[in-house]
């Protein structure tokens, strides 16, 4: 399963990602229409938050307008998506996005162009077997 | 004597939240208990000692399907 | 035959093309008048004066039907009305709860209005085809299907040939044949009644949706009052809506972004509490069979009791290992998280017309477990989801099928009905077949299916007038008050409640007021002004979900983090605020919680005042049956004497040593009945209403609400 995998460790805060993700998917450098973001108050240190393509949106969404794609990423068929935000408020990252300038909720793909511009490798696109992730109670199960 | 929701109760000695909701079957989960106007956390019924002459609130929210 | 084959055996009757809408602010401003005695179909502004008085929903249901009907009109009569209005809020997609419809007409039960709020598609997507509300007069000469395209913008009435009786069945052809594929499918919302509804009084509508998931189509629904029986007397098989294209926006809010909010504020509630508090998600409202035994609330055999040692073969638990699908997102509308539309997949009748087939059951929800379980003394989970099955399916209302079969089997206990009389059923407490025959007589139109269809009130004139009953017994235990049956709850300890079920416009229906537990366990309103203030309060707050298109589940039914410190918990005052911020949001209005309130006082005014046009809604309508009060019999007080025996010493100073248990019974008569006058008059006064019930005309006046035709209405009263 393709995902965006993270170190948090290693974020410094630059917000790149940030900005990378709002411009691709939405054309404005705006952190409220980015998938993934950065949070500057943890006391850890930066916090990186972002979908781990944990599934359990597709249970929540009552029209099935929530799916795996081939390399397995959660995607939203926008064409039946309704906009009625249960996945937004289910997420148990709270990565699903909403803004009120859209209908539809958005969410990290999986893309890696965020990735790739990161200065300090703090996140990349990884491969982790659907099973094991299963098997680490890190997946939803079918009936949650 | 106590009084539970504005009503007399027997008190005894060790009455504590947790065991005056079982007294009173009060088995409802969407309850909120209040001792002398404190309000007291589900995590604290067990702790939470009840003496001679407390008012005790216990607040069922249920408003009927 | 295939449904698309059927579709080719409609007769067209009439078409009528219209513009397409579109909805600003909650409102297309226009509903559908259809008249199926000339086929006249039309469309009708909806006038601001309308908006403003009566919001929309029921409101707007009560208006068109007080402006088709004579004070004279019965329930057969042509111009009775089925109005089916969503509300201003119906159809958001944010916010669990959003989709329901309301539906009015004379009820046959009652001979005044009744109103019903059913889940299910139809009433968003009607508002989304172009229209805020439905009125249907007149009677067609034979069945037809009422056709509303909102895509094409077309409304077609056209003659069926469809011989298929029952609920569960047309909704899937219908939803078959018009559906131009799978996908289609959930753009499509059907409404029917069932085979009862010919035979009956208590026939139901069901709403459908369809189920993308299970792949079934659902039913909800509008069950009360017999709105299916004037259905089935209008020969309307069915009414169709398709609209494709529903998304968030298409109510054209004034401002999204407060939905949105309290939207996903709400759903981290739901998704966080549910699971500590009320189980929605995984049973919905059947969470509280056990809780109502353990208080005991629960009717058993017809009211007597509370509780029964046997109600752990019903609880909720049992439902949820055995039968209930887990783990759907249950909702009917989208977006409600809270999703109690549980359905048992895959159940297998075992008795009539469909057995042996494996059929999806919408339930069972807490009141078809109370009803036709507990209170016939029926404790077998595989009785109360077949009986909930047949019951959606020939259309018969649960809760007055339950209350009267309850009545029925207490009549038969102590001999004022005989297997003579009931041709060969023995209707004692408990006998789970007979039961079910009676159901499946309602559906043929056969024997005593026929006499308990009629409802308890009829029921009542029946055996003392054939059978020489005694009139004040059967008043004293017949559980129904303006002709409509009782809901699911014993009140006889709670005062209040016993106001909640009485005080009422439709008849004894808890959806206008349950305050059982902030009454008889919490002791939050003990004086009569306390009383009369919830009886005001939650009332008109209740009133206000019909008005909107909304559903009362999400408001109380999950209880966000801060109630416990508020002020008033009862009130839920966060998602009361939730509704405001909706309100304003969708409509652009500026309402805060008070005018909230009196935009239901306007209507709940009106809909006394209605009752009165129509010859009742007076103090003597507001009259119960005892066995809602206190112990009709000496059975029923010794099985709680302890209880009562105290009362008398506390409440009366009276010594129970020595008495028997009937002088007991009549002294604690005597008290409860003077205790409902006591609370009748603190209402009444709270209410703004005279001794008599009448809204004064200052009351009117101070809600805007005094059209000169209610002002008339009133005026003879006063």
């Amino acid at each position: 399963m393709k995902r965006l995998g993270k170190k948090d460790e290693l974020c410094i805060g630059c917000n790149q990602c940030v900005d990378i993700c709002s411009n691709t998917y939405f054309r404005e450098a705006l952190k409220e229409k980015s998938s993934i973001r950065v949070n500057m108050e943890s006391q850890k240190g930066y916090d990186i938050n972002v979908c781990s393509q944990c599934g359990e949106c597709i249970e929540i969404c009552q029209i099935e307008a929530l799916y795996r794609d081939k390399n397995q990423v959660v995607k939203i068929k926008k064409h039946d998506c309704v906009g009625c935000l249960m996945c937004v408020g289910f997420c148990p990252e709270e990565a699903m996005r909403q803004h009120d300038d859209l209908i539809e909720p958005f969410k990290c793909v999986a893309c890696g162009l965020c990735a790739k511009n990161c200065p300090t490798g703090a996140i990349f696109i990884e491969n982790v077997d659907l099973v094991e992730l299963v098997a680490l109670g890190e997946t939803a199960t079918a009936g949650e | 004597m106590i009084k539970v929701n504005g009503r007399d109760f027997e008190w005894q000695e060790g009455l504590t939240v947790a065991k005056l909701l079982e007294k009173k079957r009060y088995t409802y989960p969407k309850i909120i208990v209040k001792v002398n106007e404190r309000l007291i956390n589900k995590q604290q019924y067990v702790s939470t000692v009840i003496y001679d002459g407390d008012d005790v609130k216990v607040i069922h929210l249920l408003a009927g399907g | 035959m295939n449904a698309k084959e059927v579709l080719k055996g409609h007769k067209s009757l009439a078409e009528f093309r219209y513009e397409l809408g579109q909805v600003e602010k909650g409102y297309t401003n226009r509903s559908l008048y259809i008249n199926l005695s000339d086929n006249k179909v039309e469309s009708k502004p909806v006038t601001d004066m309308m908006k403003e008085k009566f919001t929309g929903g029921k409101g707007f249901g009560l208006w068109y039907l007080w402006n088709a009907v004579r004070p004279e009109t019965k329930w057969n009569d042509p111009e009775n009305e089925i109005v089916i209005s969503s509300g201003p809020l119906g159809g958001i997609t944010q916010y669990p709860g959003s989709g329901k419809s309301l539906v009015v007409t004379i009820s046959p039960l009652t001979g005044l209005v009744i109103d019903s709020n059913v889940g299910g598609y139809f009433g968003p997507l009607l508002k989304f085809a172009g229209w805020d509300a439905l009125e249907v007069q007149g009677k067609a000469e034979k069945d037809v299907v009422i056709f509303i395209d909102g895509n094409e913008g077309t409304v077609k009435i056209e003659e069926t040939p469809i011989e298929e009786k029952d609920g569960h069945q047309i909704g899937e052809m219908l939803t078959e044949m018009y559906a131009e594929s799978e996908d289609d499918k959930r753009n499509i919302s059907v409404v029917t009644a069932g085979s009862a509804g010919e035979h009956t009084l208590i026939g139901l509508l069901n709403f459908t949706f369809y189920d993308v998931r299970r792949k079934v189509v659902r039913l909800k629904q509008a069950g009360r009052g017999g709105i299916g029986t004037v259905f089935k007397d209008k020969n309307i098989k069915a009414l169709v809506v398709r609209f494709r294209g529903v998304k968030g926006d298409l109510n054209h809010p004034s401002d999204i972004s407060r939905i949105n909010k309290a939207g996903v504020r709400l759903h981290k509630e739901i998704c966080k509490f549910d699971d500590v508090q009320n189980k929605m998600r995984q049973i919905g409202t059947a969470n509280i069979i056990e809780v109502m035994d353990e208080y005991d609330l629960l009717p058993v055999h017809n009211y007597k009791y509370g509780s029964h040692p046997d109600t752990y073969k019903i609880a909720s638990n049992v439902f949820i290992e055995k039968y209930i699908t887990q783990g759907k997102p249950d909702g009917c509308w989208y977006g409600c998280s809270l999703s109690c539309a549980k359905a048992a997949d895959h159940f297998e009748i075992k008795t009539g017309p469909y057995r042996g087939q494996f059929v999806t059951v919408d339930g069972p929800e807490y009141e078809n477990a109370a009803g036709l379980g507990a209170n016939c003394g029926i404790f077998d989970p595989q009785y109360i989801l077949e009986s909930n099955f047949y019951c959606d399916t020939y259309g018969v209302d649960t809760i007055s099928f339950g209350t009267i079969t309850a009545f029925a089997m207490e009549c038969y206990e102590n001999g004022i009905i005989n297997k003579e009389i009931t041709g060969g059923l023995e209707l004692n407490f408990g006998n789970a077949e007979a039961a079910m025959e009676l159901l499946h007589q309602m559906s043929r139109g056969e024997g005593f299916g026929l006499i308990a269809g009629q409802g308890i009130r009829r029921m009542k004139r029946l055996f003392v007038e054939a059978y020489g009953a005694d009139p004040k017994f059967l008043q004293d235990i017949g559980m129904e008050q303006k002709g409509l049956e009782y809901s699911e709850y014993l009140p006889k300890e709670s005062l209040a409640q016993q106001g909640g079920y009485g005080l009422t416009n439709k008849g004894p229906q808890h959806d206008e007021a349950w305050l059982i537990f902030m009454d008889m366990v919490n002791n939050q309103i003990p004086t009569f002004e306390d009383k009369a203030e919830a009886l005001h309060y939650f009332p008109m707050f209740r009133t206000w979900f019909g008005l909107n298109g909304l559903c009362k589940l999400p408001w109380n039914d999950i209880v966000p983090e801060s109630n416990s410190s508020a002020l008033e918990p009862a009130k839920i005052p966060e998602h009361v605020q939730n509704y405001v911020d909706l309100f304003n949001g969708v409509t652009g209005r500026v309402i805060d919680k008070e005018e909230l309130i009196r935009q239901s006082e306007r209507v709940y005014n009106f809909q006394r005042v209605f009752n009165i046009r129509m010859g009742h809604g007076k103090r003597e309508d507001d009259k119960i049956p005892y066995r809602s009060a206190g112990p009709v019999t000496v059975e029923e007080y010794e099985s709680r004497r302890e209880r009562y025996d105290q009362q008398l010493i506390e409440l009366l100073g009276y010594n129970p040593e020595g008495r028997t248990t009937e002088e007991k019974i009549a002294v604690l008569r005597r008290h409860r009945e003077d205790q409902y006058e006591k609370l009748i008059d603190a209402v009444y006064a709270r209410r703004g209403w005279n001794n008599n019930g009448i809204p004064k005309i200052n009351t009117l006046e101070m809600l805007g609400i005094d059209l000169p035709e209610v002002i008339e209405a009133v005026q003879p009263y006063l």
